[in-house]
């Protein structure tokens, strides 16, 4: 209940936040203009239209959940909205899951909005057929965000959001390069202790690229092998990892000084 | 009497970056605050007071000693339905009116739909919000943000209260109702934990008071005690000037108005060895006064004292 009393708050607020509105406005006004291409032939520019549409959500996705997500926390301490909250009957992982749930409806919200005006924009192109198909990319953006959110969870309870921003965005980008330090972990003329640090960061930080699956929604000749599992070996990934960061950032909450 | 506030050894050690030796915000701390009671908490800034107050709501950990509320352990979840908490300056979500707020705050008691209504209703009239009511926060004044402040602390009827400086950036007016409030809230069987820096506020609505400086506890008592044994004000006839050295080597202040010696001294021995001296140079001991010393002039002493 308590959580849910936060998350409510939490997403009263960011709904307000006018940055968050800003790179929401910006990416439908992106979205709906991706149709002005019209000089392609038809299938090319619908191709168009479904990349930059999932491109577009995608990239507003992770600037929301990041900016959202660095600010969670150290927002009510420096505004002390913290010290009236937790003086109450709140205990401190109670407060922590309602700022996440509330960032995690915000986000929610902004793919929502975002999603229905792309669909809208592909459907109109599509000679009004729906490809309901994007919603499992729209899917996987949701659930890299969700582990990016709480990358960015983690971070803020115990640095600035200025530290925050840059330490949740290069785990974004190293994240995003895991195929490419899969392939580094295996080049056989590097140093063996080069590689192992190459094996190291490849599994440890989190693999945002695995949730990237605008090719094949995109290009019918290209497919998923064992689509279903894919996606469900993805999803239970982001979860799994999310509750570790998640437990981490309680444990370092509860015993931080307020 | 019951105890309201516990501390035992109560102390907070900060270590700093770049700075050798760890900081006291607050060193040892004994205290007793009892129920029922409005409790005084003063000291320059810097003195430890809402380190204090914030390791009492178990917003901070000590490094060691230990506090109880209640008989509870400092930051029990249990205790904090009955504790509340008014920050100084405080802020509050800005999109919220104060209607939305106080239900916020009300939610985290638990308290259901109906019953949580009339109770938002009943503290905006309390603080004499019920007008501005739907208003954002974002259009509040210090001092309306002051009154929703003081009005959240009151949503779930607490035993004991906590006020860092609630009556900072009010008018006069509002001042003297939250003054007023304080007394209420006492009269009522509660106990106020006061920290301010208006000491005229203090001295007239605190049952004892403690004084901080520099994280140690200087001073602890009850008000009439520590504002007792000032100075005694003796006005006398019919005194020389031969008299009046003589009260001057007993360090006394000596004056004259209206053909009358009104003499200051410190209370003790030395007021029986004055009307003595009096006495003994045929001279007419008028009146004797004792005069209570101010609790800005007892805090003053107390703090200057200590940093000499």
């Amino acid at each position: 209940m308590t959580i849910l009393v936060i998350a409510k708050t939490t997403l009263g607020e960011a709904l307000r936040k006018k940055i968050l509105n800003i790179f929401l406005l910006v990416a439908l006004a992106m979205i709906a203009f991706s149709v002005s291409f019209a000089y392609f032939t038809y299938r090319e520019e619908l191709t168009i239209i479904k990349s930059m549409g999932l491109g577009v959500i995608a990239i507003a996705g992770m600037f929301i959940a990041v900016v959202l997500g660095i600010n969670l926390v150290p927002a009510e301490i420096e505004r002390r909205t913290i010290y009236t909250i937790l003086s109450k009957p709140v205990r401190r992982y109670e407060f922590l899951l309602g700022k996440f749930l509330g960032s995690l409806l915000t986000i929610l919200i902004n793919l929502a909005l975002m999603t229905a005006v792309f669909l809208a924009m592909v459907t109109w192109k599509n000679h009004w057929q729906p490809d309901f198909a994007l919603l499992k990319g729209i899917l996987m953006i949701f659930f890299q965000l969700f582990l990016l959110s709480s990358v960015a969870m983690v971070f803020s309870v115990f640095t600035t959001p200025l530290v925050n921003f840059f330490l949740t965005s290069a785990v974004y980008v190293v994240g995003s390069l895991s195929d490419v330090t899969m392939a580094l972990s295996r080049g056989e003329d590097k140093n063996p202790i080069i590689r192992g640090l190459y094996w190291l960061v490849h599994y440890l930080v989190p693999q945002f690229a695995n949730f990237f699956t605008q090719n094949p929604l995109i290009h019918p000749e290209v497919a998923i092998r064992n689509e279903a599992t894919y996606y469900a070996q993805n999803i239970i990934y982001a979860i799994i990892y999310a509750a570790v960061l998640l437990i981490i950032a309680i444990l370092v909450f509860e015993r931080r000084d307020m | 009497m019951a105890i309201a506030i516990k501390t035992e050894g109560l102390t907070k050690t900060y270590k700093l970056l770049m700075q050798k030796e760890p900081v006291n915000a607050v060193s040892d701390l004994d205290l007793e605050v009892h129920e029922g009671e409005i409790f005084g908490f003063l000291g320059p800034n810097g003195a430890g007071k809402t380190t204090t107050i914030k390791i009492l709501l178990g917003l901070t950990y000590p490094t060691s000693g230990k506090a109880w509320l209640l008989g509870k352990p400092a930051g029990d979840i249990q205790v904090k339905r009955e504790i509340s908490y008014l920050p100084e300056s405080p802020y509050f979500y800005e999109h919220m009116s104060g209607t939305e707020l106080l239900d916020f705050y009300a939610q985290l008691f638990g308290t259901n739909g109906g019953a949580r209504r009339q109770k938002v209703e009943d503290l905006l009239r309390v603080v004499g919000l019920y007008a501005d009511r739907h208003k954002p926060l974002s259009q509040y004044s210090k001092g309306m943000l002051q009154r929703i402040g003081i009005a959240q602390a009151l949503v779930n009827d607490p035993k004991l209260l906590f006020f860092d400086e609630p009556t900072s950036a009010l008018d006069p007016i509002a001042h003297s109702e939250i003054r007023d409030l304080i007394l209420r809230l006492r009269n009522e069987g509660r106990t106020v934990f006061l920290s301010s820096h208006q000491l005229s506020d203090v001295e007239m609505v605190c049952d004892r008071v403690a004084i901080l400086n520099r994280g140690k506890l200087l001073k602890l008592g009850k008000l009439d005690e520590l504002l007792h044994g000032g100075s005694v004000e003796i006005t006398a006839d019919g005194v020389d000037a031969a008299t009046m050295e003589k009260l001057r080597n007993l360090q006394a202040h000596v004056a004259t108005k209206d053909n009358r010696v009104i003499i200051s001294q410190q209370q003790g021995e030395g007021v029986n060895q004055a009307i003595d001296i009096i006495r003994a140079a045929k001279g007419q001991v008028l009146s004797v006064v004792p005069l209570r010393r101010s609790l800005e002039d007892l805090f003053m002493e107390i703090i200057r004292e200590e940093n000499k």
